[in-house]
Protein backbone atom coordinates (compact mmCIF):
# COMPACT_ATOMS: atom_id res chain seq x y z
CA UNK A 1 0.00 0.00 0.00
CA UNK A 2 1.30 3.77 -1.25
CA UNK A 3 1.36 5.82 2.25
CA UNK A 4 0.79 9.64 1.37
CA UNK A 5 2.96 12.31 1.50
CA UNK A 6 2.00 13.09 4.87
CA UNK A 7 2.73 9.76 6.35
CA UNK A 8 5.37 9.14 4.65
CA UNK A 9 7.02 11.94 6.40
CA UNK A 10 5.55 11.37 9.53
CA UNK A 11 7.40 7.60 9.33
CA UNK A 12 10.67 9.27 8.94
CA UNK A 13 10.55 11.56 11.78
CA UNK A 14 9.86 8.90 13.49
CA UNK A 15 12.81 6.55 12.49
CA UNK A 16 15.25 9.73 12.83
CA UNK A 17 13.41 10.49 16.76
CA UNK A 18 14.24 6.45 17.16
CA UNK A 19 17.71 6.59 15.35
CA UNK A 20 19.29 9.65 17.97
CA UNK A 21 18.04 7.05 20.66
CA UNK A 22 18.30 3.22 19.58
CA UNK A 23 21.81 2.50 20.83
CA UNK A 24 21.47 4.07 24.54
CA UNK A 25 17.91 2.17 24.06
CA UNK A 26 19.65 -1.44 23.12
CA UNK A 27 22.38 -0.72 26.16
CA UNK A 28 19.33 -0.20 28.41
CA UNK A 29 20.92 3.52 29.19
CA UNK A 30 17.66 5.36 28.22
CA UNK A 31 16.43 6.69 31.29
CA UNK A 32 13.39 9.03 28.99
CA UNK A 33 10.61 6.10 30.29
CA UNK A 34 8.05 8.07 27.37
CA UNK A 35 11.00 8.03 24.57
CA UNK A 36 12.06 4.38 25.32
CA UNK A 37 8.10 3.60 25.11
CA UNK A 38 8.14 5.17 21.95
CA UNK A 39 11.12 3.41 19.96
CA UNK A 40 9.61 0.32 21.29
CA UNK A 41 6.24 1.16 19.73
CA UNK A 42 8.33 2.67 16.39
CA UNK A 43 10.61 -1.09 16.26
CA UNK A 44 7.39 -2.95 15.98
CA UNK A 45 5.84 -0.79 12.76
CA UNK A 46 8.97 -0.17 11.27
CA UNK A 47 10.75 -3.22 9.33
CA UNK A 48 13.83 -0.64 8.61
CA UNK A 49 14.73 0.25 12.01
CA UNK A 50 14.10 -3.13 13.37
CA UNK A 51 16.28 -4.87 11.50
CA UNK A 52 18.82 -1.74 12.86
CA UNK A 53 18.12 -2.53 16.06
CA UNK A 54 18.33 -6.19 15.41
CA UNK A 55 21.63 -5.42 14.07
CA UNK A 56 23.45 -3.81 16.61
CA UNK A 57 21.93 -6.39 19.17
CA UNK A 58 23.87 -8.93 16.62
CA UNK A 59 27.09 -6.80 16.69
CA UNK A 60 26.84 -6.69 20.65
CA UNK A 61 26.41 -10.64 20.88
CA UNK A 62 29.21 -11.19 18.50
CA UNK A 63 31.61 -8.85 20.89
CA UNK A 64 30.71 -10.38 23.55
CA UNK A 65 30.99 -13.85 22.43
CA UNK A 66 34.02 -13.17 20.69
CA UNK A 67 35.71 -11.78 23.86
CA UNK A 68 39.23 -13.31 25.28
CA UNK A 69 39.08 -16.04 28.08
CA UNK A 70 40.36 -14.05 30.92
CA UNK A 71 43.72 -15.85 31.86
CA UNK A 72 42.63 -18.02 35.31
CA UNK A 73 45.79 -17.83 37.18
CA UNK A 74 46.38 -14.33 36.46
CA UNK A 75 42.74 -13.27 38.06
CA UNK A 76 43.67 -16.21 40.77
CA UNK A 77 47.02 -13.94 41.52
CA UNK A 78 45.30 -10.79 42.01
CA UNK A 79 42.62 -12.49 44.14
CA UNK A 80 45.36 -13.96 46.45
CA UNK A 81 47.02 -10.14 46.39
CA UNK A 82 43.96 -8.51 47.37
CA UNK A 83 42.73 -10.95 49.85
CA UNK A 84 46.95 -10.65 51.27
CA UNK A 85 46.06 -6.52 51.49
CA UNK A 86 42.57 -7.50 53.08
CA UNK A 87 44.12 -9.49 55.78
CA UNK A 88 46.46 -6.93 56.68
CA UNK A 89 49.75 -8.69 55.45
CA UNK A 90 50.08 -5.47 52.77
CA UNK A 91 50.87 -2.02 53.53
CA UNK A 92 49.35 -0.54 56.30
CA UNK A 93 46.51 1.78 55.19
CA UNK A 94 47.20 5.54 55.00
CA UNK A 95 45.78 7.37 58.04
CA UNK B 1 50.90 3.84 75.08
CA UNK B 2 49.41 0.66 75.24
CA UNK B 3 46.05 1.88 73.61
CA UNK B 4 47.40 2.93 70.80
CA UNK B 5 48.14 -0.46 68.77
CA UNK B 6 44.78 -1.27 70.06
CA UNK B 7 43.40 1.11 68.20
CA UNK B 8 45.47 0.86 65.08
CA UNK B 9 44.16 -2.91 65.27
CA UNK B 10 40.91 -2.34 65.40
CA UNK B 11 40.99 0.15 62.34
CA UNK B 12 42.81 -2.20 60.40
CA UNK B 13 40.23 -4.65 60.70
CA UNK B 14 37.73 -2.21 59.87
CA UNK B 15 39.78 -1.38 56.59
CA UNK B 16 40.55 -4.92 55.94
CA UNK B 17 36.77 -5.83 56.46
CA UNK B 18 35.98 -2.50 54.05
CA UNK B 19 38.48 -4.31 51.24
CA UNK B 20 37.49 -7.64 51.15
CA UNK B 21 33.60 -6.46 51.33
CA UNK B 22 34.27 -3.49 48.45
CA UNK B 23 36.88 -4.48 46.89
CA UNK B 24 37.65 -7.84 46.19
CA UNK B 25 34.50 -8.91 43.78
CA UNK B 26 35.40 -6.19 41.79
CA UNK B 27 39.11 -7.67 40.71
CA UNK B 28 37.62 -9.74 37.60
CA UNK B 29 36.26 -6.60 36.27
CA UNK B 30 39.14 -4.73 37.32
CA UNK B 31 41.07 -7.44 35.44
CA UNK B 32 38.99 -7.31 32.14
CA UNK B 33 39.08 -3.39 32.02
CA UNK B 34 42.77 -3.10 32.02
CA UNK B 35 43.07 -5.77 29.66
CA UNK B 36 41.04 -3.68 27.74
CA UNK B 37 43.49 -0.32 28.24
CA UNK B 38 46.76 -1.98 28.25
CA UNK B 39 45.96 -4.84 26.06
CA UNK B 40 48.92 -6.51 27.54
CA UNK B 41 47.95 -9.29 30.22
CA UNK B 42 51.19 -8.76 32.54
CA UNK B 43 51.13 -4.98 32.04
CA UNK B 44 47.04 -5.76 32.95
CA UNK B 45 47.75 -7.42 35.91
CA UNK B 46 50.73 -5.42 37.08
CA UNK B 47 47.82 -2.41 36.61
CA UNK B 48 45.35 -4.11 38.58
CA UNK B 49 47.75 -4.65 41.29
CA UNK B 50 48.98 -1.54 41.46
CA UNK B 51 45.57 -0.36 41.41
CA UNK B 52 44.26 -2.44 44.48
CA UNK B 53 47.22 -1.26 46.92
CA UNK B 54 46.23 2.47 45.89
CA UNK B 55 42.56 0.71 47.01
CA UNK B 56 43.43 -0.17 50.20
CA UNK B 57 45.67 2.56 51.35
CA UNK B 58 42.41 4.82 50.57
CA UNK B 59 39.57 2.60 51.68
CA UNK B 60 39.31 4.28 55.30
CA UNK B 61 38.22 6.96 53.25
CA UNK B 62 35.51 5.33 51.06
CA UNK B 63 32.04 5.72 51.57
CA UNK B 64 31.12 2.50 50.63
CA UNK B 65 28.98 4.02 47.35
CA UNK B 66 29.56 3.03 44.17
CA UNK B 67 32.93 0.38 44.58
CA UNK B 68 33.06 -0.32 41.18
CA UNK B 69 33.17 3.33 40.01
CA UNK B 70 35.52 4.60 42.87
CA UNK B 71 37.99 1.70 42.02
CA UNK B 72 37.60 2.74 38.13
CA UNK B 73 38.34 6.03 39.30
CA UNK B 74 41.66 4.57 41.20
CA UNK B 75 42.55 1.99 37.81
CA UNK B 76 42.41 5.06 35.57
CA UNK B 77 44.58 7.72 38.11
CA UNK B 78 47.00 5.11 38.30
CA UNK B 79 46.97 3.74 34.26
CA UNK B 80 47.98 7.56 33.54
CA UNK B 81 50.78 7.89 36.01
CA UNK B 82 52.25 4.59 34.67
CA UNK B 83 51.33 5.79 31.13
CA UNK B 84 53.67 8.78 31.58
CA UNK B 85 56.75 6.98 31.98
CA UNK B 86 56.09 4.57 29.49
CA UNK B 87 54.80 4.15 25.76
CA UNK B 88 51.46 4.65 25.10
CA UNK B 89 49.40 1.13 25.11
CA UNK B 90 45.83 1.97 24.29
CA UNK B 91 47.10 1.39 20.54
CA UNK B 92 47.10 -2.67 20.60
CA UNK B 93 49.96 -4.26 18.13
CA UNK B 94 49.56 -5.65 14.86
CA UNK B 95 49.98 -9.15 16.58
CA UNK B 96 46.78 -8.73 19.14
CA UNK B 97 45.07 -7.51 16.27
CA UNK B 98 45.55 -10.57 14.35
CA UNK B 99 44.31 -12.42 17.54
CA UNK B 100 41.13 -10.94 17.04
CA UNK B 101 40.53 -11.21 13.86
CA UNK B 102 40.86 -15.36 14.07
CA UNK B 103 38.15 -15.18 16.84
CA UNK B 104 35.33 -17.36 16.27
CA UNK B 105 32.44 -18.32 18.78
CA UNK B 106 29.56 -20.10 19.27
CA UNK B 107 27.32 -18.90 16.15
CA UNK B 108 23.30 -17.86 17.81
CA UNK B 109 20.91 -16.22 15.83
CA UNK B 110 19.43 -12.42 16.67
CA UNK B 111 16.14 -11.81 15.54
CA UNK B 112 16.30 -11.76 11.27
CA UNK B 113 20.03 -10.78 11.38
CA UNK B 114 22.18 -14.11 12.04
CA UNK B 115 25.71 -14.16 13.67
CA UNK B 116 27.71 -16.68 12.47
CA UNK B 117 31.10 -17.55 12.52
CA UNK B 118 31.58 -14.88 9.12
CA UNK B 119 29.64 -12.12 11.19
CA UNK B 120 31.80 -12.30 14.33
CA UNK B 121 35.22 -12.05 11.92
CA UNK B 122 33.81 -9.18 10.06
CA UNK B 123 32.97 -7.95 13.50
CA UNK B 124 36.17 -8.46 14.81
CA UNK B 125 38.20 -6.91 12.41
CA UNK B 126 36.17 -4.10 12.21
CA UNK B 127 36.45 -3.51 15.93
CA UNK B 128 39.85 -4.14 15.69
CA UNK B 129 40.31 -1.31 12.40
CA UNK B 130 38.71 0.94 14.53
CA UNK B 131 41.19 3.90 15.89
CA UNK B 132 41.84 3.40 19.55
CA UNK B 133 40.11 5.29 21.59
CA UNK B 134 36.71 4.40 20.02
CA UNK B 135 37.98 0.64 20.14
CA UNK B 136 38.82 1.09 23.70
CA UNK B 137 35.03 2.22 24.55
CA UNK B 138 33.26 -0.68 22.62
CA UNK B 139 35.41 -3.40 24.59
CA UNK B 140 34.49 -1.71 28.08
CA UNK B 141 31.01 -1.13 27.42
CA UNK B 142 30.08 -4.03 25.07
CA UNK B 143 33.04 -6.90 25.88
CA UNK B 144 33.72 -5.86 29.96
CA UNK B 145 30.00 -5.20 30.31
CA UNK B 146 30.28 -1.67 31.60
CA UNK B 147 28.10 0.95 31.64
CA UNK B 148 28.03 4.02 30.13
CA UNK B 149 29.23 6.25 33.47
CA UNK B 150 31.25 3.65 34.00
CA UNK B 151 33.43 3.49 31.13
CA UNK B 152 33.65 7.11 31.27
CA UNK B 153 35.02 7.11 35.31
CA UNK B 154 37.28 4.34 33.54
CA UNK B 155 38.65 6.64 30.99
CA UNK B 156 38.38 9.73 32.19
CA UNK B 157 36.04 11.84 29.79
CA UNK B 158 32.10 12.83 29.71
CA UNK B 159 29.47 10.50 30.12
CA UNK B 160 28.72 12.15 26.52
CA UNK B 161 31.79 11.02 24.96
CA UNK B 162 31.56 7.48 25.75
CA UNK B 163 28.12 7.58 24.18
CA UNK B 164 29.39 9.33 20.64
CA UNK B 165 31.92 7.50 20.46
CA UNK B 166 30.28 4.13 21.23
CA UNK B 167 27.64 4.97 18.88
CA UNK B 168 29.99 5.79 16.07
CA UNK B 169 31.93 2.71 16.69
CA UNK B 170 29.22 0.56 16.09
CA UNK B 171 27.86 2.20 12.96
CA UNK B 172 31.14 1.20 11.51
CA UNK B 173 31.15 -1.99 12.29
CA UNK B 174 27.77 -1.90 11.00
CA UNK B 175 28.56 -0.50 7.83
CA UNK B 176 31.57 -3.08 7.59
CA UNK B 177 28.76 -5.16 8.03
CA UNK B 178 26.63 -3.68 5.15
CA UNK B 179 30.03 -3.84 2.66
CA UNK B 180 30.48 -7.28 3.81
CA UNK B 181 27.13 -8.07 2.21
CA UNK B 182 25.72 -9.60 5.82
CA UNK B 183 23.59 -7.30 6.71
CA UNK B 184 20.87 -5.39 3.87
CA UNK B 185 21.66 -1.50 3.23
CA UNK B 186 17.88 -0.68 3.33
CA UNK B 187 14.74 -2.58 4.39
CA UNK B 188 11.53 -1.68 3.16
CA UNK B 189 8.89 -1.26 5.62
Amino acid sequence: MTMTPLAEMTRMARCLRTSRVLQSYLDGELDDLPAAARVVEHLEECRRCGLHAATYRAIKQALRSGRHDVDDLALRRLRAFSQALAASEGPQPAG
Amino acid sequence: MTDQPAGDDTRRATSAAAFARYVEPEVPVLYRVALSMVGQPVDAEDLVQDTLLRAYRAIDRFDGAHPRAWLLTILRNTHRNRARTRVPSLLRTGEQDSELLDRSGASCSAEDVVVDAQFEAVVAGALAGLPAMHRVVVQLVDIDGLTYAEAALALGVPRGTVMSRLHRARARIRTRLVTAGLVPHRSRR
